[in-house]
């Protein structure tokens, strides 16, 4: 039995018909997984692809969450918005200790600059620091100067009737200058002109130190009668290229 | 992937295999030609190499046997042929051996691929329990069982 089992076994066999249209089969298969690159060139090209789209995305990211104008807001608390080249606020920074803790108290990013202007001013935390006759000095810092004088303009609108409220503003070097002392832009501004009757005077001691502070130490040492020219005192650094400023009764 | 003749050389020393592995499972000839396709272009994308030629050959029943179940798996297929389609050119067949094959095709699927494999392709209960993933054991029950069958039909005392 087992032979002949195995002799009806012999008799099936795969045509050479079968075998042919397997062989153009399998060609045509091929030719088609070549034209659709080999597999080497297709990971190569789907990772240059995803290299472009991270690249485009970082770069998007990039563009978006870089600081082109900064607004430098101090009473004493020191607290400068990073503004993006869209006008929307993309970093909220501290320069002192109450700046830090007025910073993490606001929630202004990704809003417009104008808009989380008028919401710093118009807070309770910033409240607190403006009773009695604070100073306050907001400065719009760009490279470019016709957009900071746009902003500035739109400053000085969310500042219309406050009091004792100085705006201006001035270029990017000056902001530098400011955070290579350590402090934020008004602050340096304060305490270049407090330095030129004081030399001996520190960045550190300045910086926790109110506007109203050290305009009176400025008026103390000056026979008593300065009045605070924050966006003209520098000493020669940083150019101030627009200034407005209301004094009220302080 | 292999390369073309690699392919050829393959079709040429295993497509009898395949066509009666084919046989035992399927029940037209579109669904063998289907087989054929698949298996073969397993073969042409597998990269791993065989030990010997018995790795090879033992790759590719167990392929083809998957292939086929497969096939039959699939809602699409034709579902009755007649034994005439099966065999393709029974002309060619003698009766005797028309008889045998029609014997080995009555039995129950899983008995057919191991008459095969242990009658045809010499494997022992072991290799055969190696490629179609079953127990050795399994498969002697099977062959025996089988063989009891084959022997009610076809008559003869078997020597395997």
């Amino acid at each position: 039995m087992d032979e002949r089992i195995r002799k009806a076994f012999d008799q099936i066999r795969a045509d050479e018909a079968l075998k042919e249209r397997t062989r153009a089969s399998l060609a045509r298969r091929q030719a088609g997984r070549r034209r659709a690159l080999p597999g080497r060139l297709r990971t190569i090209t789907v990772l240059a692809c995803l290299a472009l789209m991270l690249l485009t995305g970082w770069g998007g990211y990039q563009v978006y969450f870089t600081p082109t104008s900064i607004i430098s807001i101090d009473v004493n608390p020191s607290v400068e918005l990073g503004v993006n080249r869209f006008g929307r606020v993309v970093a909220v920074n501290g320069y002192n200790r109450d700046g830090e803790a007025l910073a993490a108290a606001l929630d202004v990013r990704f809003m417009d600059y104008a808009e989380a202007l008028s919401r710093i001013l118009d807070s309770e935390a910033f409240a607190a620091y403006e009773a009695d006759g604070a100073i306050v000095l907001i400065a719009v810092l760009d490279a470019d100067e016709a957009r900071g004088g746009e902003m500035l303009a739109r400053v000085e609108s969310c500042t219309a009737g406050r009091q004792n409220t100085h705006c201006l503003a001035d270029d990017m070097d000056a902001a530098q200058h400011a955070h290579e002392a350590g402090l934020s832009y008004g602050k340096y501004r304060a305490y270049l002109a407090l330095r030129e009757l004081d030399p001996s005077v520190t960045p550190d001691e300045v910086r926790d130190m109110s506007m109203r502070a050290i305009r009176d130490q400025i008026a103390a040492l000056s026979d008593g009668n300065v009045t605070v020219q924050t966006g003209h005192t520098g000493g020669g650094q940083g150019k101030g290229y627009r200034h407005q400023a209301r004094q009220g009764a302080g | 992937m292999r390369n073309e003749q690699e392919v050829n050389r393959a079709i040429e020393q295993y497509a009898d295999t395949v066509r009666r592995l084919c046989m035992l499972y399927l029940k037209n000839h579109a669904d063998t030609e289907d087989v054929f396709q698949t298996v073969f272009m397993k073969y042409l994308l597998h990269t791993e190499p065989f030990a010997d030629d018995e790795h090879e050959k033992a790759w590719l029943i167990r392929v083809t046997i998957n292939a086929c179940k497969d096939v039959l798996k699939s809602f699409f297929r034709r579902r009755t042929v007649s034994l005439d389609e099966v065999l393709e050119q029974p002309a060619l067949i003698a009766p005797d051996h028309r008889e045998v094959l029609e014997a080995v095709l009555a039995l129950p699927q899983k008995y057919r691929d191991v008459v095969y494999l242990h009658y045809y392709e010499g494997y022992a209960a072991p290799a055969i329990g190696r490629i179609l993933g079953k127990n050795a054991n399994t498969v002697y029950t099977l062959l025996g069982r089988a063989r009891q069958q084959l022997r009610a039909k076809l008559g003869g005392e078997g020597d395997g």
